[in-house]
């Protein structure tokens, strides 16, 4: 027992000591540890931070995008007083009273990647869904020459990011009257599901053109599916992932919306450090919808890791 | 004292004897049982849609059960002796994502699949030991053991993603053999080794026994400790061989790749007939629950229900299954 | 028996949850100058409340030899019904008895199932687990439930005499359990319930009728939490409990209830809660990474029942 004792006070002495030269400290909040969007956005925030010489503290609920964990967390971080918080709420509705205690107690917030449906932000970062979804849509109806027949996989029901790259999808197909939509079923965004839903709907459907999927783990679980069965159609995702990236180099997935966490990431830290040191920052922050394919996606196949953080007005100002 | 030892040692043999036999012939019913409600389940299908029946959708009923029925089947032994293994899951992932990170840096299949299964053996273990040595319950020590092994992926992972693997390694779980699906086989070889084990070994006969009644089979002579110890090891080596045929499958590993894995195949060992309070279930039974489970999913899907439907009636089917069993078990005494 | 001598001799043998609770504080006050603050207690104890009133009945159904898998399915369909209730009414009192009517009907749906017809406590509840959840995805369409009016939050928020409401619900919830198995016929009847069902029926008891009522315990008490959850989020989502029925299974474990022969402690339910909650929270005062933070869950659960295991030992 004693041993015990002392190997944890040592463990955690170790992390707390690790805390105590920085200046400022910002917390940063994301939904999960699994998918590599928010990995992403917690490099970004790394990168930021250590350009702006500030310490990032990274809070992730242990059960991936759980509510009452997160709350706790936001709950458990008060007590600790950052000097600021960025902040992805894991449920844009469900999130708000925490995002009130956060004002409540005057650290300063600033939104990302899912805009909070309510709190007072310092300002809020975001790619924009529903542009993304239209034009990676547009890519691939494009690409089928605007005829044929698509399959879209939606992801988790209720979250906001999936209901406005689904209506993205959704728009850019009534540009387009000669492909017919075949069936729009959700997998939440998960690969193994999409998979699995992907091999179904192939034995209702005998000819499938393309596949919308509202994310990349999706759309690589179609690949999958029609390698498997030996069947061809183009696919688009979104999030634009190394994984993703690496598939349209090798030509096996059509083209993916670039999400970008690493830019939101990035410029999170930054207008909360901007504030901070009282400079100007801007409220809202929407990135440009861009589309990774097979003309562009070289300068995407630097890994995050090794990618540097650009600057607010080089993301301002197109 | 000595005597009366020596009474209670051979009451508990033909205690054993006689249970797993009047065990067996029961099972076979409960199996029987089981196998209509399948094919009823095939024949509404059926009558609703007309792919059901097509080649390629049966191949793809029979790859989705095989998944599950490899994760469930090394579960099946440990629920016979009356155990839990929670970990099943995160096992899975661990062993998905090691596996992976080997094939990627070595190129190597075969040093991919002795990765995946040394890994899931080794947590096996580990379960065991914990489970007997420290005498934790099955159902608490895996939770911890499951909490421990998700922490260890995640900081394995990082959050990335690791993907493609070798064409051969991935005939795994996507391949075809004179066109029947590869885990189909896999899935058929391991319906054949487990029930051999469980029936027709007295090692299955144990687990059977200790299941059954721990007490009197330790009376009796089973060496009660190392033969629970080998059950969870084994159950540990089918997460590690499922964990291979999903990664064959998906041609990907990410750290959430075992979540949601763990309670299905739980229930395709209960629907299947496999009594939780052990001694008493099969194999076999475990294949016909991960069909019907299989099934009820597929069948959503080509009849494009609502998504939110799925939990629902998959409880609904689970609680009829064991009710139905619970009654035939019932009125077989 | 020995569950009744195990409160006098508490010093001679102080359990593991206590050693792991004792050596966590002490640990995280020492290092972190804001852990022991009033602030953070109160914190702390407000976090776990939720927790506290889930873990509360599972330690009974647990000691009845039994497990309720849906608890937690069952308190996210309880606050989606209160939520959708009050939106709908704006009666906070019909909301509330609705909520209380979902979490009991299901209550009654598992002692009934386990009970009268024999189906094993584990899979029944994880089939009423399913529908709860079902159910609960159907009434929302997977969406958050909003538009709650702002006084139900002062539920969670609030305090009465200094103390945050939440505390005095979870108080008075411990301290009716506490009644309900230590000081009446129902508690000793679930003590022999574990130990010796054999003998309970010889008495004359209905087994059936306990059952029933332990399980109905259990689903009034998601009824409650349910409330506490809805007032914090101030909304209800289809997916606000998941996985909690473990945190609250593994708490009673962890708090040396033992899962044979009614062997039930529940004041160390109550510690092994705090132990949880403590955890958490001073992990992440300390800013511990998140694959730590999983990992010592794990290793929480194992060490306590490890020490226990060792104790115990002839």
């Amino acid at each position: 027992m004693r041993y015990l004792a002392i190997g944890l006070t040592a463990a955690v002495m170790f992390a707390a000591g690790a805390g105590l030269a920085a200046n400022e400290t910002i917390a940063v909040f994301t939904k999960n540890l699994t998918n590599p969007y928010f990995q992403a956005v917690r490099v970004g925030a790394e990168a930021a931070a250590k350009t702006l010489g500030v310490k990032v503290d990274q809070y992730i609920p242990t059960k991936p995008d759980s509510i009452p964990e997160q709350l706790s967390q936001v709950e458990d971080v008060i007590v600790k007083k950052p000097d600021a918080i960025v902040f992805i709420p894991v449920d844009y509705k469900a999130l708000v009273p925490a995002v009130e205690k956060i004002n409540a107690a005057g650290i300063p917030v600033v939104n990302i990647t899912d805009r909070s449906a309510g709190g007072d932000f310092v300002s809020f970062v975001g790619a924009d869904d529903y542009g993304i979804g239209l034009a990676t849509a547009t890519d691939l109806l494009k690409a089928m020459g605007g005829k044929g027949n698509v399959i879209i996989l939606e992801g988790v029901k209720g979250a906001l990011s999936n209901t406005d790259r689904v209506r993205g999808f959704n728009d850019a197909l009534k540009e387009f009257p000669n492909v017919k939509l075949l069936a729009s079923q959700p997998a939440n965004y998960q690969r193994l599901q999409a998979l699995q839903v992907m091999e179904n709907l192939m034995q209702s459907f005998p000819t499938i053109d393309g596949v919308m999927a509202a994310n990349d783990p999706m759309a690589v679980g179609a690949i999958e599916a029609l390698e498997g069965a030996n069947r061809k159609a183009l696919v688009v995702g979104i999030n634009g992932s190394k994984e993703a990236v690496e598939l349209i180099k090798s030509g096996k997935l059509l083209a993916s919306g670039d999400f970008n966490g690493f830019i939101q990431g990035c410029i999170g830290v930054e207008i909360a450090v901007r504030n901070l040191r009282k400079q100007p920052t801007p409220r809202e922050l929407i990135l440009k919808p861009a589309v990774i394919d097979t003309t562009n996606f070289s300068s995407y196949e630097t890994p995050v890791e090794a990618r540097t953080c650009p600057t607010l007005d080089q993301v301002a100002s197109p | 004292m000595n005597d009366d030892a020596m009474n209670k040692n051979t009451k508990g043999d033909v205690d054993i004897a006689v249970r797993s036999r009047l065990a067996f012939s029961s099972n076979a019913m409960q199996a029987l049982y089981r196998l209509l409600a399948a094919t009823l389940l095939c024949a509404v299908l059926a009558s609703l849609s007309d792919v059901f029946l097509t080649e390629n959708n049966i191949l793809n009923v029979l790859r989705q059960t095989a998944l599950l029925f490899l994760m469930a089947s090394g579960l099946t032994l440990v629920i016979l002796t009356a155990g839990l293994d929670l970990s099943v899951g995160a096992n899975i992932a661990l062993s998905a994502c090691l596996s992976a990170s080997v094939m990627k840096a070595t190129g190597s299949a075969s040093l991919g699949v002795a990765t995946g299964i040394g890994c899931g053996t080794f947590i096996g273990l580990a379960n065991g030991v914990l489970v007997t040595a420290l005498r934790i319950p099955s159902f608490i020590a895996t939770y911890g053991v499951m909490w421990m092994l998700t922490g260890l992926t995640y900081f394995y992972m990082g959050g990335e993603t690791i993907h493609g693997f070798p064409p051969a390694f991935r005939q795994l779980g996507s391949g075809y053999l004179l066109g029947i699906p590869m885990p189909v086989y896999v899935m058929v070889l391991f319906l054949a080794i487990g029930t051999f084990f469980a029936q027709r070994t007295i090692w299955g006969q144990q687990v059977y026994a200790i299941g059954a009644n721990p007490v009197a089979a330790r009376l009796s002579g089973v060496p009660v400790h190392s033969r629970l110890v080998l059950v969870y090891t084994v159950s540990g080596a089918m997460a590690g061989l499922a964990s291979l045929i999903i990664l064959a499958r998906i041609n990907s590993a990410e750290g959430d790749i075992g979540e949601n894995l763990t309670l299905p195949a739980i229930a395709a060992v209960l629907v299947g007939g496999t009594s939780l309070f052990g001694g008493s279930g099969t194999v076999m039974g475990t294949l016909i629950g991960a069909l019907i489970l299989t099934l009820v999913l597929n069948g959503m899907n080509l009849l494009q229900i609502n998504a939110s439907w799925q939990p629902l009636v998959t409880g609904v089917i689970v609680l009829v299954a064991v009710w139905i069993s619970t009654l035939t078990r019932q009125s077989g005494e | 028996m020995s569950v009744r001598t195990a409160m006098p001799n508490l010093l001679a043998r102080v359990p593991g949850v206590a050693i792991a609770l004792i050596v966590l504080c002490t640990v995280f006050g020492l290092v972190s100058a804001r852990f022991a603050t009033p602030t953070n207690i109160a914190n702390i104890l407000v976090q776990s409340t939720i927790l506290l009133l889930l873990a509360l009945p599972m330690t009974l159904i647990i000691m009845t030899e039994g497990l309720d898998l849906s608890i937690g399915a069952v308190l996210t369909f309880a606050s989606i019904i209160l939520a959708v209730i009050v939106i709908a009414t704006g009666s906070f009192a019909l909301a509330l008895s609705a909520a209380l009517a979902a979490g009991l009907c299901f209550g009654l749906a598992n002692g009934v199932l386990i009970s009268v017809l024999g189906i094993p406590p584990f899979i029944t509840t994880l089939g009423t687990l399913g529908i709860a959840q079902g159910l609960s995805l159907l009434v929302t369409d997977g969406q958050s439930v909003v538009g709650i009016p702002r006084s139900i939050e002062s539920i969670y928020s609030g305090r009465l005499a200094g103390i945050p409401l939440p505390i005095l619900i979870a108080a008075l919830a411990y301290a009716v359990t506490h009644i309900l198995l230590y000081h009446t016929r129902f508690g000793t009847y679930i003590f022999a319930l574990g130990g010796n069902r054999e003998a309970l029926k010889i008495a004359g008891i209905s087994v059936r009728g306990m059952l029933i009522g332990v399980y109905l315990f259990g689903g009034l008490m998601a009824g409650f939490a349910a409330l506490l959850m809805t007032a914090r989020l101030n909304s209800a989502h289809p997916t606000a409990g998941v996985g909690m029925e473990f945190d609250a299974i593994a708490a009673v474990a962890v708090g040396g209830t033992s899962f044979e022969r009614g062997n039930g402690w529940l004041f160390g339910t109550l510690l092994g809660v705090l132990a949880v909650g403590v955890l958490r929270n001073g992990l992440n005062l300390l800013a511990v990474p998140s694959s730590a933070q999983v990992a010592s869950i794990g290793a929480l659960v194992i060490v306590a029942l490890f020490i226990d295991g060792l104790r115990s030992e002839p």
